[in-house]
């Protein structure tokens, strides 16, 4: 499958600070790309980059084959970016801001009349499109703030942490709209630092901490290389986990016990073979591995430290 | 360009403070300070007598005060003159006239005093009435001199012929066929207000910075050119209805005489563009809202002051005159009447028009040079 986006050793620093430390990663057509990582990583600065609000220091994007830097504006033409704010005109109309947003892409008349009737459907907000984005709550403003990038039908959709603060049910509004995109073959790339986000909405991630991109792969290759497998079991009190072999850690979790290895089916068949000798046994699971695994795996921090 | 403009008239109509700041804030001046002038004329000066003499002579003196034109003689028989002296000294009373007891006998003996008591810190509302006992001490001379002249044999037509004054004061107003105090204030008031517009434009652009706004245009296909020209032409336009408002609201009511209209016009357009260019250019400079708008409120208040827009710049000192002359509000208000005043057409004031599109064009100079560094602030 072709790669709409090649991103080669970006970097960009503001003042002393570097924001982006050779940043590398490319994205499949039709896919969701997770960026992933905690609050200043650097995330909103590729994606200012990505969209041409900011120019890199050094390093090149390639869009659609072409050159970033060289065809902005052939590539804005094809690029929908939802920043983190709220970026709306409060006191005018959703169908206001729509025209507004709309208009910007050379989109007029009957075509601009049908976009905005397609977009509020898919949003969910037909019914309130003559009010003022002001009387909307947070969930519909960030469901609007996404309208408005979508006007133009771009080929990548750029999303910048696009649900901080709203209710569930604009969340999943929004999941449903971005799952929606991805199947008519929109390339979504989408930042978080909610590793749950990622896990239900990307099929590739790329984790990026202090300007670095530090793990990239899809969901399960990331788990594979960097989530710890393991067991998790309950047991009666005279059951003692630290006699079971190729375990590499052993601690409390609830009521049980998580055993840490690299061989689960080979310890759950050892603890198996220990309920036929007598020993009791209530509960014996997988540990599904989690991104947030992952990260504590690479960085020795938790996601949301 | 054309989104960003449709989008900002909109924003403009939904704002009820920018109809209230540019158009019924200045209707409101225009009227009150249109009210006291306008019955300006009307009004007398109050001079207080206290007569202790009470004769027939120092009567026929306050009734020949009483007939001036222009003030109004009001007797103080009592309390006594030590406690208006003590309200002058107070501060609550401005002058005061005392005949003193024998002011009849006196006249007929040759010479008498009449105390004039005053305020001194209000001796410029003293200053006339001062006048006025000059004037009539004087005529009490000649009335002394023609009974000696007459006394010594000297016809009345001889006596008139001696006492004639070597110089006559003839005036002959010249120019200005229309003045009258609204072609102060109308115009005055319009150009203050003008430059309001100022504060709007940097409020918006602050709006559009510290939102995200700016940020987010950069990542669509909207150039920076565009976006520059669709904020300044709503306001322009603004400042154009705004001025057409309170000038045809001066002719409507007060019956300001406007003079040739493609000039006034032409005053206008240069305005709005002065106006709004600097507009444009302080709010690429100016680092936060509070500080753009001091900056505002210096231009259009001390312009004001200093241009002659509430007062005619002539009766300004003559240092406040000059630095009169640095500011636009001084040319558009002197091509405002000549125009209402004076009827002068385009060739007297080309300079006025010119002067205010350089300062217009010196605006729109930084905000060019300023307005990369602003979106490059705005994308962070």
């Amino acid at each position: 499958m072709e790669n709409v986006l090649e991103i080669n050793q970006l970097t960009k620093a503001f003042s002393s600070k570097t924001a982006l430390d050779h940043v590398s990663f490319s994205i499949r057509k039709g896919t969701c790309f997770g960026l992933l990582g905690p609050n200043g990583a650097g995330k909103s600065t590729t994606m200012k980059i990505l969209t041409g609000i900011l120019s890199a220091d050094s390093g090149t994007v390639r869009m659609f084959g072409m050159d970033a830097a060289a065809n902005r504006l052939a590539v804005q033409k094809q690029v929908g970016y939802v920043p983190q704010e709220i970026t709306l005109y409060d006191k005018l109309s959703a169908i206001d801001n729509l025209k507004f947003f709309g208009g910007l892409y050379g989109i007029t008349g009957t075509l601009l009349k049908t976009r905005i009737e397609a977009v509020l459907q898919e949003t969910g907000l037909s019914d309130r499109a003559k009010d003022q984005i002001k009387s909307f709550s947070g969930g519909m403003k960030r469901r609007i703030n996404i309208a408005c990038a979508l006007l133009h039908e771009p080929k990548l959709l750029i999303l910048d942490e696009p649900t901080v603060g709203i209710d569930p049910q604009s969340r999943n509004h929004i999941f449903d709209m971005i799952r929606h995109l991805r199947d008519s073959g929109v390339t979504v790339i989408y930042s978080t630092h909610y590793m749950e986000e990622v896990e239900a909405l990307c099929d590739e991630i790329a984790i990026i901490d202090q300007g670095k991109v530090i793990a990239q792969g899809s969901l399960e290759q990331l788990f594979d290389r960097f989530a710890q497998k393991a067991v998790y079991l309950e047991t009666g009190k005279n059951f003692q986990p630290e006699s079971i072999g190729e375990v590499k850690k052993i601690y409390r979790r609830g009521h049980g016990w998580v055993l840490e290895t690299d061989h689960p089916l080979a310890v759950m068949k050892t603890l198996l073979d220990h309920q036929e000798s007598g020993d009791e046994l209530k509960a014996i699971e997988m540990v599904k591995p989690s991104l947030e695994d992952v990260f504590l795996s690479l960085t020795g921090t938790s996601l949301r430290d | 360009m054309k989104n960003v403009m449709i989008k900002e008239f909109k924003l403009m109509l939904k704002e009820r403070g920018n109809v209230f700041f540019l158009i019924i804030l200045p209707l409101l001046f225009i009227v009150a300070f249109g009210s006291i002038f306008n019955s300006a004329g009307s009004t007398s000066i109050t001079i207080h007598v206290h007569d202790l003499d009470r004769t027939a002579a120092s009567q026929a003196f306050v009734k020949q005060i009483d007939r001036l034109k222009g003030f109004t003689v009001k007797k103080e028989n009592s309390p006594s003159v030590a406690s208006q002296v003590k309200k002058i000294k107070d501060g609550s009373l401005s002058s005061l006239i005392v005949i003193d007891k024998g002011f009849e006998t006196g006249l007929q003996k040759g010479g008498v005093p009449i105390h004039f008591y005053q305020d001194g810190a209000q001796s410029s509302s003293a200053a006339p009435i001062q006048a006025i006992l000059q004037n009539m001490a004087n005529q009490y001379r000649e009335q002394k001199l023609a009974q000696t002249l007459s006394a010594r044999g000297l016809n009345p037509a001889q006596i008139k012929q001696t006492l004639a004054a070597p110089i006559h004061i003839q005036t002959i107003t010249e120019n200005g066929k229309h003045i009258d105090f609204m072609s102060q204030i109308v115009p005055g008031y319009t150009v203050m207000f003008v430059f309001f517009i100022m504060i709007s434009m940097l409020q918006r652009f602050f709006k559009e910075r510290d939102s995200g706004m700016i940020a987010r245009l950069q990542g669509t296909p909207l150039r920076s050119a565009g976006y520059l020209v669709g904020m300044w032409i709503p306001p322009f336009v603004s400042v154009l209805i705004q001025c057409a408002v309170l000038l045809f609201f001066g002719r409507l009511f007060y019956g300001l005489h406007l003079g040739n209209p493609v000039v006034v016009t032409l005053i206008v357009l240069c305005l709005a563009f002065c106006g709004t260019g600097l507009g444009l250019g302080l709010s690429m400079i100016a680092r936060s809202q509070n500080q753009g708008i001091g900056i505002t409120q210096l231009i259009t208040m001390g312009g004001a002051i200093v241009a002659g827009l509430w007062f005619p710049s002539d009766m300004l000192p003559s240092f406040v005159q000059n630095i009169g002359y640095f500011t636009p509000q001084y040319w558009a208000m002197q091509g405002f009447q000549d125009v209402m005043i004076r009827d002068a057409g385009l060739s007297a004031i080309w300079l006025n028009l010119l002067l205010l599109l350089v300062f217009g064009v010196f605006g729109l100079a930084i905000a060019l040079f300023r307005f990369r560094p602003f979106i490059h602030d705005a994308a962070h």
